[in-house]
């Protein structure tokens, strides 16, 4: 049973939470900056409001229970656009499957490799190999293999704004000029993002974009329980 | 927005999400939300549950649901510490890997997939 204290805790730090990202919402519709994403703003300007008044992590989330009740809600919808996307990969859905899974197994190895070989914490490596792929499907998957899901939320919006910002023109660099090579690059690596910048282009970008995230987003869960323990036991 | 769209849709995704939870708890394997969101993909190409019903509700949802991901990213708050330390190999590998993944997907898409059904439009003409 909540104590009244706790009551109003939850009451106002809910409430702080989605106020805020509704006016990050507003503020990116109205300028449409990607640098305006409101998971970002609203982290960015939370964090320190908590650590200034001494909240730790732990009272925040306690008090903002009502949010984490609604991840996995959140995330059963994401099966909407999934079924939306399947006429779109109906010709060729194999060499997109193949490509995606080669994509994502040689991405975990090397996240994985690379920061238990620079920063040597499980947690951590784990968390990093899961960053290519949707926020909610990445800390459902991080929480999974006892990563920590905040880095994991952290290094998603990384990858999604350094892929969205510098990825089109990378990918122009590299003669990859395609419609669905940039789509399905920039979906498997910069997520919605990545979809978001890549919609303003063009329809037929968004959709493959859009393809990739999603289906990435399935077969990183199908890969990554068995090949993350693997690579836990060769560092134990 | 209709109440009864609203319900219908809630009640399809929560439908998913117990028969995900179930599943989970028979075989394990992936998150029971992931199974949720397989069984609420199926069960929409099956027209068991009407698309036209829930789209409308499912679009709003899917916009505003990174709201519930808030406070895992706040967690942040509990990593200063690591980021002072290790702040710049942190970004590195999440920086690479990430341009690593991009140029390794869009090279092979344009060989195994644009080169079979070539397209013309380039992000460089838009």
């Amino acid at each position: 049973m909540m104590s009244q204290e706790q009551l109003l805790a939850s009451i106002v730090l809910t409430l702080a939470s989605l106020i805020i990202y509704q006016i990050a919402t507003y503020a990116q519709q109205k300028w449409q900056s990607i640098l305006l994403n409101p998971m970002l703003v609203t982290i960015t300007v939370l964090a320190p409001i908590l650590v200034s008044a001494n909240i730790n992590y732990q009272q925040y989330m306690q008090a903002t229970q009502l949010l984490n009740f609604m991840l996995e809600p959140a995330i059963v919808a994401l099966g909407f656009p999934l079924y939306l996307q399947l006429r779109n990969v109906k010709y060729h859905w194999k060499e997109i499957l193949a490509i995606l899974s080669l994509g994502i197994v040689i991405v975990i190895i090397i996240s994985f490799v690379a920061t238990m070989a620079l920063i040597a914490i499980p947690e951590i490596a784990v968390a990093l190999s899961l960053k290519s792929v949707t926020t909610p499907i990445g800390i459902a998957l991080t929480e999974q293999e006892a990563g920590d899901s905040s880095i994991t939320a952290f290094a998603i919006m990384i990858a999604g704004f350094s892929g969205a910002l510098l990825g089109p023109r990378w990918l122009h660099f590299i003669g990859v000029n395609s419609v669905k090579a940039q789509g399905l690059a920039i979906g498997s690596a910069s997520h919605v993002i990545g979809t978001a910048v890549l919609a303003k282009i063009s329809a037929e970008h968004a959709a493959y974009s859009s393809v990739a995230l999603i289906f990435s987003a399935l077969l990183t869960a199908l890969i990554s329980p068995w090949l993350i323990p693997l690579m836990q036991q060769f560092y134990s | 927005m209709t109440v009864k769209n609203f319900c219908y849709t809630l009640f399809a995704i929560a439908f998913s999400l117990a028969l995900g939870k179930l599943t989970h708890a028979l075989i394990s394997g992936l998150p029971a939300s992931l199974y949720g969101m397989i069984f609420y993909c199926v069960f929409l190409q099956l027209n068991w549950f009407d698309a036209n019903k829930v789209s409308q509700v499912n679009l709003w949802l899917v916009k505003h649901m990174g709201v519930c991901f808030v406070p895992a990213g706040i967690g942040i708050i509990n990593h200063f510490d690591l980021i002072k330390q290790h702040g710049v190999a942190l970004i590195g590998i999440i920086f690479i890997s990430t341009f690593i993944l991009l140029t390794l997907i869009g090279w092979l898409s344009e060989r195994f997939l644009v080169e079979k059904n070539s397209t013309s439009a380039t992000i460089s003409n838009q």
